[in-house]
């Protein structure tokens, strides 16, 4: 056999194992496993383009070579392309996006009706009980910073979040009070880095500027007097990956970028000692999503927005805080919880500007 | 000569596969008891998954529990009053195996997907909001008031 025949061959058979070998080798993992072969699903419902999809959808998410491999492919696409996979958009200077909050400030978006009718009919129920709202969009990421995303944005772009400043107008005009972060953080934007680099989420300076803004907004209005409770701070230092780049599903990727190390300042009662804890019997409410999370329940505890709202109002706060879900599940839960409601004079509702278009379960009127 | 070997070979290869997968397609699982599901949470239940609302959230960067109605064919442990009850599992997207995290820690199990039919053994604890602080996909929330089970543990079950 020449040399051709031999080359000829090795490539025919290297084509065939790349089309068919994943495709074969899955059901015999899956016997040798002891389950049914995954591709027997294929039968298990009409073969109608939406099963299809979903059918080969699953079949790449669950086979076993894929997630085997995916993760070092990713790999090789970041080191070549810098590609982060579908979720993350990579920025400039060691910045990295969540897709959807891009998405949010450049593609058009008709649903602003639909959340309208959500926040005035959460507002009229709280009204009816005789509690004030305070809706809290947060700015996400690429609004503030969008020169970190893309070169051709030149310092002093002006507002890019044009969906979300439509929408604060709106409430407004409904008679919704709100809070504008949106300016606040772009007047603050150069001095401080406000946001993390590697996670969608504010830093522990740009929270901590939201907790005072919404804490003097509180008090100016006459909503919240100031508690007697005394707390501290006490510096910790973390460092982590930040979300967008676990996202990438790759630890090869995670090996390869060193973790951003953040200094959070830990709310700390003086009387106790204790790091600050939420409590059932606050006069104030505070609804939100992961941008409550970060610091407060994940590391370091007890140094992220409701703690230093906490710090700057005098008293422990009541929270319901869910990730991705303060469009319509904070509410579905709260409806859940009625006596949360219970002496409550204020319900501060933060949630991510994205969300006003991607919120898991969208904007639906909860009744309380 | 070499040629039909070959498809002789490859005729058998194919038969023994096939009788795999039928015998594969054929058997339960190996056993749907474990010293988790026998005590875990308060209640275990033999149930058949009688709905699943909807798609599940396809979302990268959010953790979160999605409620699925089952009908009750079993209760090996604590005390039901009904025969239809709806119970939350984390991340049903994942496989039970290795569905822990580090924020939840108390759920697990053999189950590797979700079917509309199938047989599941769990052990459930009510109220879900106690067990589960986190986001809770409920499609049964304007027309179903009453308590939602948090799956601990959930592994393929067998009919009783």
């Amino acid at each position: 056999m020449s040399k051709k025949h031999i080359l000829h061959g090795f490539l025919v058979a290297a084509f065939l194992v790349l089309l068919f070998g994943v495709g074969l080798s899955q059901p015999i993992l899956d016997i040798v496993q002891g389950e049914r072969p995954q591709v027997l699903e294929v039968f298990s419902a009409p073969p109608t383009e939406k099963n299809l999809r979903a059918y080969e959808k699953e079949m790449e998410d669950t086979s076993t070579i894929v997630q085997t491999v995916r993760p070092y492919m990713q790999y090789a696409h970041f080191l070549g392309l810098k590609d982060l996979g579908k979720d993350v958009l990579a920025g400039r200077d060691g910045w990295y996006f969540y897709k959807p909050d891009v998405q949010f400030l450049i593609e058009p978006w008709s649903g602003q009706e639909q959340v309208l009718a959500a926040i005035r009919a959460f507002h009229d129920t709280l009204a009816a009980q005789g509690i004030q709202l305070l809706v809290v969009p947060a700015p996400g990421k690429p609004s503030i910073y969008p020169e970190k995303f893309s070169a051709r944005v030149q310092p002093g772009h002006g507002a890019v979040s044009r969906h979300s400043r439509e929408m604060l107008a709106r409430l407004v005009e409904a008679g919704v009070d709100c809070v504008d972060l949106f300016t606040l953080f772009e007047q603050n934007s150069a001095t401080t880095s406000l946001y993390l680099k590697q996670d969608t989420h504010w830093s522990p300076e740009g929270m901590r500027l939201a907790a005072q803004e919404v804490a003097a907004d509180l008090q100016r209005r006459g909503w919240v007097t100031k508690g007697a409770v005394k707390y501290m701070f006490k510096p910790v230092t973390i460092e982590r990956h930040g979300d967008v780049l676990r996202m990438a599903r790759s630890p090869q990727i995670l090996a390869a970028i060193p973790p951003e190390s953040t200094t959070c300042k830990q709310v700390v009662r003086e009387d106790t000692g204790q790091p600050y804890e939420d409590s059932a019997d606050s006069d104030v409410l505070v609804l939100g999503d992961s941008f409550l999370r970060i610091y407060e329940r994940d590391e370091p505890h007890a140094a992220g927005f409701t703690a230093h709202l906490a710090q700057q109002l005098g008293m422990p706060l009541t929270t319901i805080i869910n990730d991705g879900g303060a469009s319509t599940l904070v509410r579905q839960e709260l409806s859940r919880k009625p006596q949360l409601l219970q002496n409550k004079k204020v319900v501060v509702w933060e949630f991510v500007e994205r969300d006003l278009r991607f919120g898991t379960e969208g904007w639906q009127v909860v009744p309380l | 000569m070499g040629r039909a070997l070959n498809w002789r070979t490859l005729r058998v290869a194919l038969l023994c596969l096939g009788i795999g997968v039928f015998a594969s397609c054929s058997k339960g699982p190996a056993s749907d008891v474990d010293d988790k599901v026998t005590t875990l949470g308060d209640t275990e239940v033999t149930a058949q998954l009688e709905e699943i609302k909807g798609e599940f959230a396809d979302q990268t960067n959010y953790d979160y529990a999605f409620v699925m109605k089952y009908k009750v064919l079993k209760v090996h442990r604590g005390k039901l009053d009904t025969d239809t009850i709806y119970v939350g599992h984390y991340n049903p997207l994942t496989p039970r195996a290795t569905v822990a995290d580090e924020r939840v820690k108390d759920v697990g199990g053999t189950l590797k997907k979700f079917r509309v039919g199938d047989i599941h053994r769990m052990a459930l604890a009510a109220p879900m909001d106690d067990f589960f602080m986190g986001g809770i996909i409920n499609r049964y929330f304007d027309e179903y008031k009453g308590p939602v089970y948090w799956a601990h543990w959930t592994n393929p079950g067998v009919k009783p």
